[in-house]
């Protein structure tokens, strides 16, 4: 049993190696654009936290159960050291030092290893565990109008990597201390408290819930919601010899974990000697110019689709007043072992998504 | 007759290892090793400073998550339940003065989480830095016992020496009664009589010297000794600590989230008050350490600075005493290094 905590399972090497090692290729191979949060600081992490187990300066990987990517503790854990990285190596002194004192004693092998690591790791831009940004896209003056878009990168508390991004008019002559601030200069900008707040709680529902919710806001015009998940992640690690695996523990009760608790129980089962990995992004949006309403994500149908007979017809004139569309969609990346699951799941829901191919090793 | 005494050790050369020692290069020795150990409890008293600071940081941090966990077990709030929960977010960074109802708690629990895991990683960086003073001192120490054996030796030397020049001297002075009372022998006796006793007071100097030495580099070595041990027993702490510390944070990630994520939805409550006794399990930890750590510094670290201040003046005082020692008592010092050669030789204990 991996579980060592809450939502939390533990992976050590050299498992947790093969883990992010498959991880790494599989972002890259997803072809992320930038509806996703951004791929090449996730890597970035990614990769720091494979080299820190590697060097041997952390111990074990703490992975989310449910999500199945690196957890807050794992990603704080990377972010806390490129923090401290300068002053650290400012109060380790100079590498050549410690290697010519390697044998001495562990603790300078130690602080040579330490000193090599956050070397590199000061170099990187890492994935941020939530990071808030306001960016202007018009502003004018004469009829009180600015157009924003704000967006938020997000570890959410489900485990997956999300990106929202909420491209807004704001129409009150009164805007400066409405839902965005413009800076005196016309040209920066930073969400109020409450707004920013309420995006951030918000973050975990999707497109068209979200932009009617901000629709709702008095001198707001939203223009689109578009929402970036990276994940879950299913993998399966061979141990050892081959005769355990370690697996992503807490799958979500939905199509794709039925499948992969199927395969696991099946084809997956006697699957003990190679690593297998499937990984899920989905993108969602809601605005005006969206041509055709649908869902090509076999995970998660339209909204109107979910509710019962007496939600229905109230939802329908809820969107009467709105003039949105909404267009969802899901991509994957699997090894050859788990390909055949995401296969099965797109051909249940009769959705048309990409499978990318992730080699095994 | 002269004859009959071997006056060749008066031209033998004896062997002591090293640059040879005085007062003046013994106490620089003393001295330099000394600066060492001094500049060692200067980088202690400063990491001390610092670790208290740190952990006075770390404390206050794990708290205002604590506080939370009291607030929801209903012990530190009494104006019910909006102003508690107010009550408790103004612990927060950037909430002080706001709405309920504006930021996200999950946010700001999360950013307390990242304030807290930092902390915790500037304290453990102090035990690698420990660790290498620590390795450095018992460096220190393998070269003040190379020290203590070269002192040793030569001391030996020095008394053997000694006691082959008393062994001419006494010669030396029953040829001079055997002599003709004024004669050429017996004034060439009472020259080469002359040497031996120029010879039998440098090496006096000489058996005292290196045997002052080798008590005070041994002295020197037990101070370095003890300094390490505090820094290893420092180190230690630190380590046990943070490594807790570190653990609890680690597992509580996935709590502080769905505490965050509870809070926002102002739903269970009561979950969050279970997931946060973690933290103040920390905090109790944290309380223990500092308090712990401050005890062990004022009764150790303190009296160990004052014994190293009394070894300073007692080092001092041996040297100035020896310096204001001449001619007058030379004669007592030779008699003390023949008398200790003489006790060596027959296997007595040697005393002084």
């Amino acid at each position: 049993m991996s579980i060592v905590a809450l939502h939390t399972q533990a992976l050590v090497l050299p498992e947790a190696g093969r883990y992010l090692d498959l991880l790494g290729r599989a972002l890259q191979a997803a072809r992320l654009n930038d509806t996703f949060p951004d791929r090449r600081q996730l890597q970035s992490t990614v990769d720091s936290l494979r080299e820190g187990l590697r060097l041997g300066v952390y111990g074990e990987l703490y992975v989310d159960a449910r999500a199945g990517l690196p957890n807050l503790a794992s990603f704080t854990r990377v972010a806390t050291d490129h923090e401290l990285a300068a002053a650290s190596l400012a109060k380790l002194g100079p590498r050549s030092e410690l290697e010519a004192r390697r044998g001495e004693a562990e603790v300078f092998a130690r602080m040579a290893t330490k000193h090599a690591y956050l070397e590199a790791l000061q170099r990187l831009v890492l994935a941020p565990v939530d990071q808030h940004r306001v960016l202007l896209r018009r502003h004018d003056a004469a009829s009180g109008t600015a157009a924003f878009r704000i967006e938020l990168t997000k570890l959410d508390a489900s485990g997956v990597y999300l990106r929202l991004a909420i491209d807004l008019t704001q129409v009150s002559s009164l805007w400066r201390r409405k839902v965005v601030d413009l800076e005196a200069d016309g040209e920066t900008a930073a969400a109020s408290e409450t707004f920013r707040g309420m995006v951030y709680r918000c973050a975990d529902l999707d497109a068209e819930t979200l932009f009617v919710r901000m629709h709702g806001i008095e001198g707001v015009q939203v223009e689109r919601v578009v929402r970036g998940v990276i994940g879950p992640v299913l993998f399966s690690l061979p141990v050892g010899d081959g005769v355990a695996v370690r697996r992503t523990m807490e799958v979500p009760d939905d199509a794709l974990g039925r499948a992969w608790q199927t395969w696991s129980l099946g084809a997956g089962a006697a699957e003990h000697e190679r690593p297998e990995l499937l990984v899920a992004f989905a993108t969602d949006s809601a605005a005006g110019d969206v041509r055709e309403e649908k869902s090509n994500d076999p995970l998660s149908p339209l909204l109107a689709e979910r509710l019962g007979p007496t939600e229905g017809p109230r939802y329908r004139a809820l969107r009467e007043r709105y003039p949105f569309k909404v267009f969802k969609d899901r991509k994957f990346v699997a090894t050859p072992g788990l390909k055949a699951v995401a296969q099965g799941v797109i051909a249940a829901a009769g959705t048309r998504n990409i499978v990318y191919d992730l080699r095994a090793t | 007759m002269s004859a009959k005494a071997n006056l060749d050790v008066l031209n033998r050369q004896v062997a002591y290892s090293g640059e040879g020692i005085s007062v003046k290069t013994l106490e620089t020795e003393i001295h330099q090793e000394r600066t060492v150990q001094d500049n060692k409890v200067d980088e202690l008293k400063g990491l001390r400073e610092r670790n208290v600071e740190i952990q006075g940081a770390m404390a206050e941090e794990l708290k205002k998550l604590r506080r939370f966990s009291d607030y929801l077990n209903g012990t530190t709030t009494k104006g019910g339940f909006l102003a508690g929960l107010k009550e408790v977010l103004s612990y927060i960074p950037g909430l002080r003065g706001l709405a309920l109802s504006q930021r996200s708690i999950e946010e700001l629990l999360k950013a307390q989480y990242h304030l807290s895991a930092r902390r915790v990683k500037e304290a453990a960086a102090y035990v690698d830095t420990l660790k290498q003073s620590e390795q450095d001192l018992y460096k220190e120490i393998d070269r003040i016992n190379m020290k203590i054996v070269e002192m040793a030796k030569n001391e030996r030397e020095a008394l053997g020496y000694v006691l082959e020049l008393k062994a001419v001297q006494e010669q030396l002075k029953a040829d001079e009664q055997a002599a003709e009372a004024g004669s050429v022998e017996q004034r060439d006796i009472q020259a080469n009589a002359d040497k031996v006793y120029a010879k039998l007071a440098e090496h006096s100097t000489n058996v005292l010297l290196y045997g002052s030495a080798e008590e005070r580099y041994a002295r020197l070595k037990d101070n370095t000794r003890k300094l390490a041990e505090t820094i290893r027993n420092l180190g230690n702490d630190i380590q046990q600590y943070t490594t807790a510390a570190s653990i609890k944070l680690d597992m509580a990630s996935a709590q502080i989230q769905a505490i965050g994520r509870a809070a926002d939805a102002a739903e269970v409550m009561l979950e969050m008050k279970r997931s946060l006794d973690v933290m103040t399990e920390s905090m109790n930890v944290t309380t223990q350490f500092v308090s712990d750590t401050q005890m062990f510094f004022r009764s150790n670290l303190d009296t160990f600075v004052k014994d190293l201040e009394t070894f300073d003046e007692t080092t001092t005082g041996l040297l100035e005493e020896n310096l204001k020692k001449s001619r007058e008592i030379e004669e007592a010092r030779i008699k003390a290094a023949i008398d200790k050669a003489m006790a060596r030789q027959q296997g007595a204990p040697a005393g002084a």
